[in-house]
């Protein structure tokens, strides 16, 4: 019982504060670092003497690995070649690395002449084969380490500045660069104190590709004997020895070899876990698609009648953490009708998204749903329930009998084909009809969503169009097999005013216009839109739905304190106020629970002016209102004249 | 009164891709803007994409540089300052950006993001400094006790929040808010409105608020500037153009806007907003306008005195 808590205290007390992903790459490249380096404690053996007696003489106890053609020692001919392989990479990349990095840095923050330099310089340094380039120095210089270090840092210089400035460039766009200019903070301070630390994960990836790199070039400079000069022992020149007796003695040349791959192994594994380590957000550790497999609750349906296009029954779904399963989404249920459009609203991390995600079968492999049924019919007018349907028929769903369309436009369409093309393909991978025909119907998709030219159009490229026209052209493919269900996921955040009343008006008319009764499943954080658009509302709050009922009921006359609260915040309720005045608007306070961090009891209660001592002990249920058409999840609703379900 | 900050004619392109071998292509995104900040207003930017007015924020900071134009600050010319003094005078003006998540350096502890700022204009130097930190915490609502905590473990209002104690750490004079409200919650919108508002009240602060959000302006703004691309459509006090629009922009604008309460019925505009690359003739709204004249596409509407403190750039007084 006692051996596991001693033995993971053990482990994290060993090195405070340094990072326990670290510890094993960093034992790892230290050893074989300095194992070379201390050569001359492992073996008294010299590299260099010959004994041409026992040549190619097989391990003994003498030599444990064994003697090479002249009869040298092997295990001092790897060591001491370690040293010069290793010196001759490491200071070769380390050179190439600070002067690369700083002209990318310099070139990406001062830009003009700056950037000119940096960019032409590695461009004109990439126009050399690297290992003509090498072959060329070194015959002009001899050969000999100084050569090498020299030639390889300018050789690997042109990545560095590549990466650096690059990177820089993307850095130096971001804001809180600005923010430190519009500080009045010194140049030199704002690229070494706030973009390099930030482009430090790219280079470091870079350093360890290029120090593998160079200590493979290093090895095969030394191999056509160009490198360093014989008898100084290198692991190229190892294996330019051993090549000849390759067949009788494969030892000699198996030991360079794997001295090299272990090398560059290592340097690679160090490297990775440090720039995972550098990334202030740590590594996203794990978690790699579990399989999520819908549990069908085989639960019986109630009240589904024939216009219920979709039905989300008591939905409980787990994030899964290796600490155990994190409830985000906790009894949640809806029902969509045809020719009604259900607003879905509520702010960042309240589940929305992930609500109408398993809606489409599209749950993050993470997330798992533990509870509930989610029914959605098929045209055929059979109900089917997604926990009972695999992976293809779920595929064969999407798109067939429910759509989706995104809040950006511009990253839902492909930029490299033209509309119609991706248009045809949707239609085609549903439908089996001829080219033509599917052209015909997307160029009338295209004419049902308002856009002007629809023939011009379907040839053109989503760059050519416009926001509100990329997202014209979205709602058409999404239309394209006639979908029962479509999901809005925040369609218009990203338009402009003017254009998102555009699209508003689009979708209130294909509900009336569109054949057979689109059903409408709008996700919004704005309630001006969703009192524009919606029939139904349902609030949710951290994972559950706390209020629900008719739209304009619920956004004239809210009863949770939620939604009242979210009401009297938007400074569009209070016309009359100004802060000129001295006016307030009337804010909540706190800030909305992360999904995974759901407070207990009412999950409001710490942010809610109602809330009584209660509140915290227990979830509220839902309570009804006399007709039925009203729910609402708060111990106080009874006050407003609503009862406990059943 | 003089005002703080004035801005004349002041004009701005970016070079979009090359015309020919040599030429470069132009996009004009400011158009001979002129506005002014006076000490202790609010004034709203308003508009839509490409409208310039993110571009007008960054001008008056002296972040981009502009063409053509003035930029004053306190009555010194901000074009013709040496770099030197340019930097000591950024204490005076600052700028809240809009995304929580850019604008932070992940790797900075909120403690440095601050001492950077003090720092630099060597504020609050020795045994005064912690003290200074814990005072602009509590300024932004935060518990103090979070000073060595990174961004990543902040949610968007609390980073919005840092992002405003890097601002007024230096004591600054003006700040330019770019949509720094927008990407936030309903419900935190709120609060940090309110801090703002309550930052003015108490310190007297200039603000130049930018936003494509009206109610939002409205609220915090005395008086607001509507921008169409990179024109200035009309300007005057917030409450008056909110609810009583001259241009006939800014009531298609206020009208789109969805609202609860908004029953009236929206102005319709025709197509698209055009291409800056290829602006209209005359006022750059005519193609959108739904009373255009033929005269509005020969000569590019002054910006004219509408009475009551207000200014439009409209050749119309019939409608409305």
């Amino acid at each position: 019982m006692t051996a596991i808590p001693v033995r993971a205290t053990r482990k994290t007390r060993l090195l405070p504060g340094f990072p326990r992903c670290m510890i094993l790459p960093t034992l790892l490249l230290a050893a074989l670092i300095l194992i070379p380096f201390a050569a001359p404690l492992i073996t008294g053996a010299d590299p260099v003497q010959i004994a041409v007696r026992d040549r190619l003489a097989p391990p003994s106890f003498a030599h444990w690995l064994g003697q090479d053609e002249f009869g040298r020692d092997r295990l001092a001919r790897v060591l001491y070649g370690g040293q010069v392989s290793l010196t001759v990479a490491f200071v070769a990349t380390t050179l190439a690395c600070i002067v690369g990095t700083l002209f990318g840095l310099i070139g990406a923050y001062f830009r003009g002449p700056f950037e000119f330099l940096t960019t032409r310089l590695s461009d004109v340094v990439l126009c050399f084969p690297p290992i003509l380039l090498a072959l060329l120095v070194v015959t002009l210089f001899g050969p000999g380490a100084g050569t090498l270090v020299a030639v390889l840092s300018v050789l690997y210089f042109p990545s560095f500045a590549r990466i650096a400035f690059s990177e820089a460039l993307r850095v130096s766009s971001l804001d809180f660069v600005e923010a430190s200019r519009a500080l009045g903070t010194p140049s030199h301070r704002i690229v070494l104190g706030t973009i390099l630390p930030n482009i430090a994960g790219p280079v470091s990836v870079q350093y360890s590709l290029t120090a593998a790199a160079a200590i493979t070039i290093e090895s095969g400079l030394s191999f056509l004997g160009l490198g360093v000069v014989p008898p100084a022992p290198s692991w190229g020149q190892m294996i330019r020895g051993a090549r000849q007796f390759m067949s009788q003695d494969p030892l000699g040349i198996l030991i360079p070899c794997v001295a090299l791959t272990l090398t560059i192994y290592a340097i690679n594994f160090f490297c990775d876990r440090l720039r995972d380590t550098l990334d202030p957000k740590g590594a996203l550790g794990g978690g790699k698609d579990e399989t999520s497999v819908p549990v069908a609750a085989g639960m019986v349906p109630a009240d589904e009648t024939a216009d219920v296009v979709a039905s989300v029954r008591d939905l409980r779904l787990d994030l899964m953490r290796p600490g155990g399963p994190v409830n985000v989404i906790e009894d949640v249920s809806l029902t969509l009708r045809a020719n009604q459009c259900t607003a879905l609203v509520g702010e960042s991390g309240s589940g929305k998204s992930l609500t109408s995600l398993a809606l489409m079968g599209l749950l993050p492999g993470a997330v798992r749903q533990a509870r509930g049924a989610l029914r959605l019919r098929r045209k055929s007018g059979e109900m089917v329930d997604l926990g009972a349907l695999n992976a293809k028929e779920l595929e064969g769903l999407r798109g067939n009998d429910v759509a989706m369309i995104f809040q950006e436009p511009m990253t839902s369409l492909n930029p490299i084909h033209k509309v119609g093309a991706q248009m045809v393909e949707a239609i085609l991978s549903h439908r089996a009809m001829s080219p033509s025909d599917a052209r015909a119907r997307a160029i009338s998709l295209l004419e049902l969503v308002g856009i002007n030219e629809p023939a011009r159009r379907f040839d053109g490229y989503p760059h050519e169009m416009s926001g509100g026209m990329r997202q014209r052209v979205m709602i058409a493919m999404a239309l394209t097999c006639e979908p029962r269900l479509l999901i809005a996921d925040e369609p218009t955040t990203a338009l402009d005013v003017t254009i998102q009343a555009e699209i508003i008006e689009l979708l209130q008319r294909l509900r009336t216009e569109y054949a057979n009764g689109l059903s409408l499943l709008f996700i919004s954080h704005n309630l001006g839109i969703v009192a524009k658009i919606a029939d139904r509302v349902a609030v949710m709050y951290s994972g559950q739905v706390v209020e629900e009922g008719p739209a304009a009921q619920v956004l004239n006359d809210p009863h949770h304190p939620y939604t009242v609260a979210l009401l009297e915040s938007m400074p569009s309720s209070h016309e009359d106020l100004h802060s000129a005045r001295g006016d307030r608007l009337r804010a909540i306070s706190g800030t909305p629970p992360l999904l995974d961090a759901r407070p207990s009891g009412c999950t409001f209660h710490n942010r809610c002016p109602i809330a009584v001592s209660s509140c915290a002990d227990a979830r509220p249920p839902l309570f009804v209102s006399a007709d039925g058409d009203r729910q609402v999840r708060c111990f106080r609703a009874p006050e407003a004249g609503l009862e406990a379900a059943r | 009164m003089t005002p703080l900050l004035e801005v004349q004619n002041l004009t701005k392109s970016y070079p979009v891709g090359r015309k020919g071998l040599f030429g470069k292509r132009m996009m004009q995104v400011l158009r001979d803007v002129s506005l002014s900040v006076h000490p202790g207003e609010v004034l709203g930017l308003v508009g839509e994409s490409g409208s310039g007015k993110s571009t007008i924020g960054r001008a008056v900071l002296r972040l981009i540089g502009a063409d053509s134009g003035t930029i004053r600050f306190e009555g010194q010319d901000l074009s013709a300052i040496s770099s030197t003094d340019l930097r000591r005078l950024r204490k005076d003006m600052q700028i809240i950006f809009q995304d929580p998540y850019a604008s932070l350096d992940p790797r900075k502890t909120i403690r440095a993001v601050l001492t950077e700022a003090l720092d630099t204009h060597k504020l609050h130097l020795g045994t005064a400094r912690a003290e200074r930190l814990i005072g602009l915490m509590e300024m932004v609502g935060l518990n103090p006790t979070f000073l060595d905590r990174r961004p990543h473990e902040f949610s968007g209002g609390q980073r919005q929040r840092i992002g405003i104690a890097r601002a007024l750490a230096v004591e600054p004079k003006f700040i330019v808010c770019d949509e720094a409200v927008s990407a936030l919650d309903v419900s935190i919108q709120a609060q940090v409105l309110n801090l703002l508002a309550d930052l003015r009240a108490k310190t007297g602060i200039s603000l130049l608020f930018i936003s494509h959000d009206l109610s939002v302006v409205r609220y915090i703004s005395d008086r607001v500037m509507v921008l169409y691309l990179g024109k200035v459509m009309e300007v005057g006090p917030a409450d008056q153009i909110h609810f009583d629009p001259e241009h006939p922009y800014t009531a298609a604008l206020i009208s789109a806007e969805p609202s609860l309460k908004h029953t009236s019925q929206r102005i319709r505009l025709t197509g698209e907003i055009p291409s800056p690359l290829t602006p209209p003739s005359g006022c750059v709204f005519r193609t959108r306008c739904p009373y255009a004249l033929p005269a509005c596409a020969e000569t590019v509407p002054p910006l004219r005195d509408a009475g009551q403190g207000r200014m439009k750039a409209c050749i119309r007084d019939d409608i409305l």
